[in-house]
């Protein structure tokens, strides 16, 4: 057991209590940028919480990162939603009373996991925490630490290939849809779309290379 | 610490906040007539008291259907972030508001929450040209962020330690600025970045009609205009601390020569404003991702060098 | 503030992010509900690192694989999102239908 004071009490099951709340309107909102700032306020949360817990290094990381990848998060919905301001109400669920049973039943199991299992009653030294992970992660756990280094080139890698919009055989969305919301148009089975765009074909063989720059410079633009 | 302890360090930061987002819009005013070759006039110092008198006064504009809650956290989450990281910033060998062991990385995190208040700012009043500048700003925000940290972390290495206190401690001797040359210009790009400020104005520019604070007014405004002013004076008192020494320097006590660094660099930031242009986004996005990020990691090889 | 409370939090964050993944059609807030899970278990990694565990670094090594297991999640997702919505036009699971065969 570890003895602390009630304030400490008090704002541990605030922040934990605030951390699942915020969590569940992150599904309950209307708008997806909502949504997306609903789960940062989750996770800085659970980063007061990780505080509170004497673990001060990983939650400042851990807000660090969500920080980033929530502002992330907000472009993509506006890139890839159907309502890109998302002040307007949406409501897009699938499986409801099913994905509600499964949630219930996984919080029951692991609550109880939680509540009734006996855990060794060995607390952490208060000081010193932050030192000793660094120790740590260049001692002995460091082919541990340098994995996660490679994991994480190597996920660069495959992220770049998939998403990068030129690859070796032309710009990616050559050949695809046109990215714009059709709703007169059954989902998935779309036909492609003609490699050379109605421009080019107007500009005739000697101009069709100059409108391609041209396209390709507007994308650049725009990213 | 204890309870007197608390409200003084939260009194003292409060006080710098205000000072010296004050100190910022004076300076703005006086760099402009220098550079416009005008006589210094006595409105200067008074002049942010009356637009601030102004802005209490003024009735607030609003648009149609916009998220009120949000619009309206979005300046008071941007000045607390501000009053974070000027915490972490000791102002002299014992004068610290918060003395904690991983005082860098709350600055960081403090630096990458700000992205969220601007483009809460910029999207909650569901209006085009904010929403522009929004967007525009998470550009900027993803480019400026590594060669920020990466900047930061590098002051770290020779101190071995995460904690302001000592890393200003370990500049004994010689500072940072000397032995990281690359560390501080990145800094002060990034600090100009963050508060939008001048040539990386890329959010807020009159090429948007104010981008996110286009549609704000009154207090609001005011406050916006604060908080922009409050992660200057914190960007700044950082960089004095990691690259300039801190309260290191002979003759004057600790704290002067943190206040005079802190001025100095103060002066440097509001100034690029009035002699510089603004860039264009995708030329700061290029140069950000393609010169300054690999100098960024130079940097922290040449910390590591230097620690061995 | 217990190891118990602290493994409800957690088990609760976990079960509304499993919810989410399982309730929701758009990638992203699908996306969302795989980020709530890893949060939940990094509360509980950290639970057991303070009261159960002695205070042995590992414990935090292991909250920081799982903090990179949650940015590759990320990185991979939003490169796998892109990719489908640029070959498919798509942006929720019933879209897919081809990739039922």
């Amino acid at each position: 057991m570890i003895e602390t004071p009630l304030a400490v009490d008090v704002a541990f099951w605030f922040f934990g209590v605030a951390s699942v709340v915020t969590a569940w309107l992150v599904f309950r909102t209307d708008s997806m940028v909502r949504a997306s700032f609903y789960l940062l306020a989750s996770f800085v949360n659970v980063g007061v919480v990780l505080l509170l817990m004497r673990a001060e290094y990983l939650s400042l990381i851990l807000i660090l990162m969500m920080a980033g990848e929530m502002a992330i998060m907000a472009v993509f919905m506006v890139m890839f939603m159907m309502n890109p301001a998302g002040l307007n109400p949406m409501n897009m669920v699938h499986q409801h009373r099913a994905s509600v049973a499964g949630g219930v039943a996984t919080f029951v199991a692991l609550g109880a996991v939680g509540v009734f299992a006996r855990f060794p009653d060995r607390p952490a030294r208060p000081t010193g925490v932050t030192f000793a992970l660094g120790q740590e992660l260049l001692g002995e756990s460091m082919l541990v630490f340098e994995s996660a280094g490679a994991a994480l080139l190597a996920t660069m890698i495959a992220a770049i290939a998939l998403a990068s919009s030129r690859g070796r055989y032309g710009q990616a969305d050559d050949g695809s849809d046109a990215p714009a919301f059709d709703p007169d148009r059954p989902f998935g089975d779309a036909p492609p779309r003609p490699v050379a765009s109605k421009h080019e074909e107007q500009a005739g063989k000697e101009g069709a290379d100059d409108m391609h720059d041209m396209r390709n410079m507007d994308h650049e633009r725009m990213a | 610490m204890t309870a007197t302890a608390w409200w003084g360090a939260i009194a003292g930061v409060g006080l710098a906040i205000i000072v010296g987002a004050y100190l910022v819009a004076v300076a703005d005013r006086a760099i402009a007539s220098v550079v416009a070759g005008e006589p210094m006039r006595s409105s200067i110092l008074a002049g942010p008291a009356r637009s601030v008198a102004l802005g209490l006064v003024q009735s607030r504009t609003t648009t149609e259907r916009p998220d009120g809650a949000a619009w309206a956290l979005a300046p008071a989450l941007y000045l607390g972030l501000a009053a974070a990281a000027l915490a972490v910033v000791p102002l002299s060998e014992t004068l610290l508001a918060a003395d904690i062991e991983n005082g860098l990385v709350l600055f960081g995190a403090a630096q990458a929450l700000a992205v969220i208040p601007v483009f809460l700012n910029g999207w909650s009043p569901n209006s085009i040209l904010p929403l522009i500048g929004a967007f525009r700003f998470i550009a900027q925000a993803l480019s400026y962020e590594m060669p920020n940290l990466l900047a930061l972390l590098s002051v770290s290495v020779p101190a071995s330690s995460l904690s302001i206190h000592d890393i200003v401690a370990s500049q004994h001797g010689l500072w940072n600025v000397v032995r990281l040359p690359l560390g501080l210009p990145l800094f002060l790009f990034a600090a100009a970045s963050l508060a939008f400020w001048g040539p990386m104005n890329l959010p807020d520019g009159a090429d948007l009609a104010g981008g996110t604070q286009a549609e704000t007014s009154g207090l609001h405004l005011v406050a916006w205009r604060a908080g922009r002013a409050a992660m200057l004076v914190a960007a700044a008192a950082m960089g004095a601390a990691a690259f300039l020494g801190g309260w290191l320097g002979p003759g004057l006590p600790g704290w002067a020569w943190m206040v005079v660094k802190t001025l100095v660099l103060l002066v440097l930031l509001v100034g690029s404003r009035h002699v510089a242009a603004r860039v264009r986004a995708e030329r700061y996005v290029v140069i950000s991702w393609a010169v300054l990020i690999p100098l960024a990691l130079l940097n922290v090889m040449i910390a590591a060098v230097v620690a061995l | 503030m217990s190891l118990q409370g602290a493994l409800l939090i957690a088990a609760a964050l976990f079960a509304v992010g499993l919810y989410g993944v399982l309730s929701q059609q758009s990638f992203v807030m699908i996306m969302m509900g795989f980020e709530l899970m890893v949060n939940g278990s990094l509360m509980a990694t950290v639970a057991l690192w303070l009261w159960a565990a002695g205070g042995n670094p590992k414990g935090q090594v292991l909250a920081i694989v799982i903090m990179t297991a949650m940015a590759i999640e990320a990185a991979m997702g939003f490169a796998l999102v892109t990719t489908i919505y640029r070959t498919r036009k798509a942006d929720i699971t019933e879209k897919l239908r081809r990739l039922k065969q």
